[in-house]
């Protein structure tokens, strides 16, 4: 299979590379058009239309931008862009659709992890060309360990997002509350809130849905544990490590201490920060890219100084591991103008509008000294501290299945929660399972 | 103008009984007449065929391969497998537990929607002509309301905080709900948590949407049965559970069969309702309908072991069907 894989790689570069010559040496195209005859410089794709998928709620920044972008790309090139919003918790859904021949984009924007397993669904286009040159180069390779798959790159890093506690400062100073340096710290703070704005607010919210082992991996990253680790070509879990299970049991004990409720352990991150704009969350675990849409969903009314952000506390002080999160930008393999496709991806992803995608949307620049200059910034001091700890999920095409497919450990967590088996029990099975599906074939 | 509007009024006098006269019906055909109702159902089986025997062979066919997305968008072909995708599926825990929540859900929900049904349908009968038709209409409406609509209206209610059961059941005095239920509060019960109480709505949201369809159809059975028959048991003094089981029932037992089956089929692959009160990521409240889903449609895509899970629940609903419908028509004979 292993075989298999690398010779079908190897036959698709060699056509990819075939057809990148036949295309160089027709460096004229036939068209009459004078507008495609112009210099490179000019509209050398007018009259093309690309789809571009952004991927997320369009929060008035993350709009502003990307029309931005759009009206640069079209004064550039010539060509239209029709941008499409994915709300995150359907996008493996449209990618879905897309790949078995549905509508699917020309240029996508896709979470890293997600990567792998769509360039074994063949769904992606190789753009090694463009991370070698140019703007590209200055990203640094260690950036790229999930987007390179056989020697060929098939996304580029846009922005990193490791995640950090998002809290209501307005609530922490009404109740006299201190930022939490430690776990304990941090669970006495979630009760007292719980205590003082109601009972069904959540002091620091549970998440239980697609994007569950962000909270999880934190956590038992943190206490030293790791989902699983390749030892010669096998996969093999860790789930039951005791470092692991430590973590696991600060996640479940969310619910089971009564930090967050019980009646939602489905919830995702999209979940947890609508009931927070709308007064129902104390704590929750994300990144800076849900601050707009906060002001937006709350009315206005939840924002600026009513929000700040910490470093998610580990057991004993200290900071937490993060998740090594981030959005990249990638061409669709069945785009159907993929030299226009690349251009774009070319032009987002250079160091001024990919700097901007970071800094306008609450990411992290994936360019080193932008990244340098934000040890500064109070909002996003925290992220690049954690962003330097920052982990990623086990890199194989298999890890979405795990994740959120089959939600392993979430099933494994809500076992627990309702007391159906000891974690032990629970996590024996999930790992049991993790292997069988990171080994698959 | 008198001229041209009474011409055609002769001519069509004219040609009326000469239309009559040149076509007598088996020149027209030109097909023997035996094989007139076969070519009659052609245009029928080719829609049968087309949209429902094409796509369950293919299913079948799909269920001994290898089908992800590269073999959907064509790039490669799809692989023969044999039973390897029955196989996987049999050895999951999860195939399991979806196909006991689908028989236990069928079981319960069938009866229910039956017996309540049949006693709507009946008091519907006895009820005056205004008083009737409000009902109907009445009920009708939980008929209508789309499977995904009817979701979301018991999750709402259900919901643990702004739910209305919830809130209804702490209005009860304590004692009476500490005696029925073992307990007084009920501020933020988790109903769609457990596979046990998630079920439980589902039974309530498809009962209520599922009976009204049964109170009908048992009404318009009752409507062709002859007074008379009731007169007469009147006379002899039977009472309304007898006059039920002696007459209404015997005479109404071809509307239940078919009910039943009906009833059974689209309890046992219920789906979008069991979607919106669960979610996808409860593995434990899966049935069968919804493991095939997420298998063959949520990334990546199995379609083969979706395929072979449908060819299953398929299996399944052919034998429980023949082998009621083989019952009814035993019955009938004796």
């Amino acid at each position: 299979m292993r075989i298999a894989k690398i010779t079908a790689t190897t036959v698709t570069t060699a056509t990819l590379a075939l057809g990148l010559a036949a295309c160089g040496s027709g460096e004229e195209p036939p068209t009459s058009s004078p507008s495609a005859a112009a210099s490179a410089s000019g509209p050398k794709y007018a009259g093309k239309t690309l789809t571009f998928w952004r991927l997320g709620d369009s929060n008035p920044d993350a709009k502003k931008y990307t029309d931005e972008l759009v009206a640069e790309f079209e004064k550039q090139t010539g060509a239209k862009v029709n941008v499409e919003w994915i709300p995150w918790p359907q996008v493996n859904d449209k990618f879905t659709a897309a790949a078995a021949g549905g509508a699917g984009p020309d240029v996508t924007e896709i979470g890293n992890d997600q990567v792998p397993l769509w360039q074994s669904q063949e769904a992606l286009e190789p753009i090694t060309d463009i991370v070698a040159a140019g703007d590209q180069a200055q990203i640094p390779k260690n950036l790229m360990g999930l987007e390179t798959i056989d020697g060929e790159t098939y996304a580029v890093p846009w922005g990193g997002g490791s995640r950090a506690v998002l809290y209501r400062a307005d609530w922490f100073k009404e109740l006299k509350i201190e930022v939490p340096k430690t776990w304990d710290d941090l669970v006495a703070a979630a009760k007292k809130i719980q205590e003082k704005k109601g009972s069904d607010v959540d002091g620091f919210a549970f998440n239980g849905g697609s994007d569950a082992n962000h909270l999880l991996g934190a956590l038992a990253w943190t206490s030293g544990g790791e989902y699983a680790v390749k030892e010669g070509d096998k996969w093999v879990g860790k789930l039951t490590d005791p470092a692991f299970k430590a973590g696991f049991a600060q996640y479940t004990g969310l619910v089971t201490d009564g930090l967050s409720s019980k009646s939602r352990l489905n919830q995702n991150t999209t979940e947890i920060r609508t009931r927070f704009s709308n007064n129902k969350v104390g704590m929750y675990l994300t990144a800076a890219w849900d601050l707009a849409t906060i002001e937006e969903e709350s009315k206005g009314k939840v924002k600026g100084d009513k929000l700040a952000f910490f470093p998610l506390p580990s057991k004993d002080g200290g900071e937490a591991q993060s998740f090594l999160g981030g959005n990249d930008i990638a061409v669709w393999g069945t785009a159907k103008e993929k030299d226009a496709a690349k251009e774009f991806v070319k032009l987002a992803s250079g160091k001024q509008w990919g700097v901007k995608y970071a800094t306008d949307g609450g990411l992290l620049p994936v360019y080193p000294e932008a990244l340098a200059a934000l040890s500064s910034d109070p909002v996003q001091a925290p992220f690049a501290a954690a962003f330097a700890k920052a982990k990623a999920f086990p890199a194989d095409p298999q890890w979405t299945e795990a994740n959120e497919t089959k939600a392993v450990l979430q099933n494994a967590a809500r076992k627990v929660i309702e007391g159906k088996a000891s974690a032990d029990e629970a996590l024996a099975a999930a790992n049991k399972e993790l292997e069988d599906i990171l080994n698959a074939s | 103008m008198t001229n041209t509007s009474t011409l055609p009024r002769g001519g069509g006098r004219s040609t009326a009984p000469g239309r009559r006269r040149a076509r007598p019906p088996h020149k027209a055909s030109g097909l023997p007449a035996w094989s007139i109702p076969y070519v009659l159902l052609i245009p029928g089986l080719l829609v049968i065929g087309a949209l429902l025997l094409y796509p369950l062979a293919q299913m079948a066919i799909i269920a001994f391969q290898k089908v992800g997305l590269v073999q959907i968008s064509g790039r490669k072909p799809a692989t023969w497998v044999g039973l390897e995708n029955f196989a996987n599926i049999l050895e999951n825990d999860v195939f399991w537990s979806s196909l006991r929540n689908s028989v236990v859900f069928a079981a319960i929900a069938v009866p229910l929607t039956l017996i309540l049904g049949t006693a709507v349908g009946v008091l519907l009968q006895r009820l005056g002509k205004k008083m009737s038709l409000f009902v109907i209409i009445g009920i009708m409406f939980a008929w209508a309301v789309p499977p995904v609509a009817q979701g979301v209206i018991w999750r709402w209610l259900f919901d643990a905080e702004a739910g209305i059961i919830n809130w209804a059941l702490n209005l009860l005095p304590d004692w009476l709900s500490s005696a029925l239920f073992g307990r007084a509060d009920w501020t933020g019960e988790p109903w769609l948590n457990d596979a046990w109480s998630i079920y439980m709505v589902l039974i309530i949201c498809v009962v209520w949407a599922g009976f009204p369809f049964v109170a009908v159809s048992v009404l318009a059975g009752l409507k062709g049965v002859p007074a008379e028959l009731y007169e007469a048991a009147k006379v002899d003094g039977s009472g309304p559970w007898r006059t039920f089981r002696k007459i209404t029932f015997p005479l109404l037992k071809p509307v239940f069969a078919v009910l039943t089956v009906l009833s059974i089929i689209w309890d046992f692959k219920v789906f979008s309702q069991l979607y919106v009160l669960a979610g996808t990521n409860n593995r434990e409240a899966y049935n069968l309908s919804m493991y095939a889903v997420t298998e063959a449609f949520k990334a990546p895509p199995k379609m083969g072991s979706g395929a072979a899970i449908a060819v299953v629940l398929t299996v399944i609903l052919l034998i429980i069907t023949a082998v009621y419908i083989r019952q009814i028509f035993k019955q009938e004979e004796l």
